[in-house]
């Protein structure tokens, strides 16, 4: 029996293609030979690559960038995972308001988070002169991500293995080291890989904490493109392209992109 | 020993604390602050900024533009991704692993890629515009105007209603359906009565999150309006960037972000009681 009428198959790869070919595009641009968008390609090259790579701002950005993006992985995963794992294990009452504080970055409009953190780091600490509050941006943003994906790690474990080495005669650190940390860890991994691509891509959080003068390949991006349409621009974006998906690929591997839930 | 434990939480409380609670209260500080040419504010408290907002056509018109524009893309991405959820919460294909990488994937792309993909596609000498023309047409004007705007909106947040909507009709089990066309009812009447009210805690977030996010992009009405296009946000950034009007800036702000959270209430409260007819 056939499941689906073709009207709707046909509607849905429509979809699919809406979905996908706006992003798709920007490759077969970025290997144009010509000298501006056009289509069909006017014969391959790499010249718009080169292009990227002789451009000071576009490779300090892409630089600063996946720096930043490594930064906030490391530190959202080390404060969202202890949070999880208490939430899950520890937590009795009031877990309902604790979950929603942790996810409350993500619930929120980014554009307003932004603001209020411009806000609040002229005001009442050192201004926007370093990195520091666009890196504290983004990992306040990124901790509901790891939280989500560590918990539900770790209420996909194996029920009563932990007591079970406790009961074996290992100790609390031991049984955590040994059990728990290895069955949670393709959720800490995948929350941290989440993060990275969150952090690399953002541009509400980076274009008003970022200092004066500098900025991120997003922002950079951004800015170019607000005045100049040249296969640059699709270069840096393959590029960029590139890096989130095998960053996407590398958690279907891990984990499956099952685990990733909003 | 009980505190010890909150000593996990420690980090990523003080992390929300101070860095969303705190900010977020100063916001709302801000935006009764006065308005001062010297500095970021001047002394004192007033709600002029509020009175402005609300009584200037220009701002008015701003706000109601910024919601057209969340409640067109909402109405579109439910439409066009039902469908597209639906099969992908019910098939068997092989294929099923790559069609939901298909959604997530633009999910996890950088909006300004997506932005510049458009642009690409969209452009008065674009991909569509060149193919329209080798059967004659156009070019026709699709972006730099609310259209492409639009379209760049829906694209962004599709997603975001799919994955909602696609957890919700996986939990509903298929043969609530069979059994209700084997009763006798229309295909049409058992999608209304059966599979529509069922799924409706994902069209609930899937809208919730569509219309939020859409009301306050700032990135798609900035590159595919191309400056011919305002909405509250891109207004917010160039008051907060361009002119450093901080507590005029924090007032349109609060205003957008609390008149989107008053319509989504009103929405949870009416799809509540559509859902309890039902039930």
């Amino acid at each position: 029996m056939k499941r689906f009428p073709t009207a709707l198959l046909c509607f849905i790869g429509a979809v699919y293609a809406f979905l996908l070919l706006p992003i798709a595009i920007v490759i077969p641009m970025s290997l144009n030979a010509g000298e501006y968008l056009t289509f069909p390609p006017q014969g391959l090259s790499l010249r718009w690559y080169v292009s990227f790579l002789n451009s000071e701002q576009f490779t300090s950005a892409f630089v600063r960038s996946v720096g930043v993006a490594l930064v906030v992985a490391v530190l959202s995963s080390a404060i969202a995972t202890p949070a999880a794992l208490f939430y899950v294990r520890h937590l009795r009452s009031g877990r309902e308001k604790f979950r929603l504080t942790m996810l409350a970055p993500m619930l929120l409009p980014e554009v307003l988070t932004s603001i209020a953190l411009l806000f609040f780091f002229n005001q009442l600490f050192f201004g926007t002169g370093t990195l520091a509050p666009l890196v504290i941006g983004h990992v306040v943003i990124t901790i509901p991500f790891v939280f989500l994906t560590v918990t539900s790690a770790l209420y996909n474990m194996p029920a009563g293995v932990e007591e079970a080495a406790r009961t074996m005669g290992a100790g609390a650190w031991t049984a955590f080291r040994r059990i728990t940390l290895p069955l949670v860890k393709p959720g800490i991994v995948t929350g941290a890989m989440l993060a990275f691509i969150m952090s690399f891509d953002n541009v509400n959080i980076s274009l008003l904490l970022k200092p004066l003068g500098t900025s991120t390949l997003p922002i950079q991006l951004f800015d170019y493109l607000r005045y100049d349409f040249d296969p640059t621009a699709a270069a840096v974006s393959t590029i960029s392209l590139t890096l989130t998906l095998s960053v996407v690929f590398l958690i279907d591997r891990i984990y499956g992109l099952r685990a990733v839930r909003f | 020993m009980k505190l010890r434990r909150w000593l996990f939480a420690l980090p990523a409380l003080l992390m929300v604390a101070l860095f969303v609670v705190v900010p977020y209260l100063n916001i709302v500080l801000m935006s009764f602050r006065t308005p001062s040419a010297t500095a970021i504010y001047g002394p004192g408290f007033t709600i002029q900024n509020y009175a402005r907002v609300l009584t200037d056509s220009l701002y008015l018109g701003l706000l109601k533009d910024t919601l057209l524009y969340a409640l067109a893309t909402t109405s579109i991405c439910l439409l066009i991704g039902f469908p597209v959820a639906f099969h992908l919460a019910r098939t068997d294909s092989r294929w099923r692993g790559l069609l939901y990488a298909g959604v997530l994937s633009p999910l996890l792309t950088g909006v300004v890629i997506r932005c510049f993909g458009w642009i690409v596609l969209l452009a008065n000498n674009g991909l569509i515009n060149q193919l329209l023309g080798l059967g004659g047409l156009g070019p026709y004007r699709l972006m730099y105007n609310p259209v492409g705007v639009t379209i760049a909106l829906v694209h962004v947040f599709l997603p975001f209603m799919i994955l909602p909507v696609m957890n919700s009709i996986q939990s509903v089990d298929p043969r609530l359906g069979e059994a209700a066309r084997t009763l006798g009812a229309s295909g049409l009447r058992s999608f209304v009565r059966v599979l529509l009210p069922l799924s409706m805690p994902g069209i609930q977030s899937g809208v919730i999150l569509v219309f939020v996010l859409s009301a306050s992009a700032y990135i798609i009405p900035m590159l595919l309006g191309g400056g011919q296009v305002s909405t509250m946000p891109t207004v917010v950034v160039q008051q907060l960037m361009g002119s450093l009007l901080w507590p005029f800036g924090a007032t349109l702000a609060l205003v957008l972000s609390l008149t989107a959270l008053a319509l989504v209430a009103l929405f949870g409260a009416l799809t509540k009681r559509a859902m309890r007819r039902v039930a």
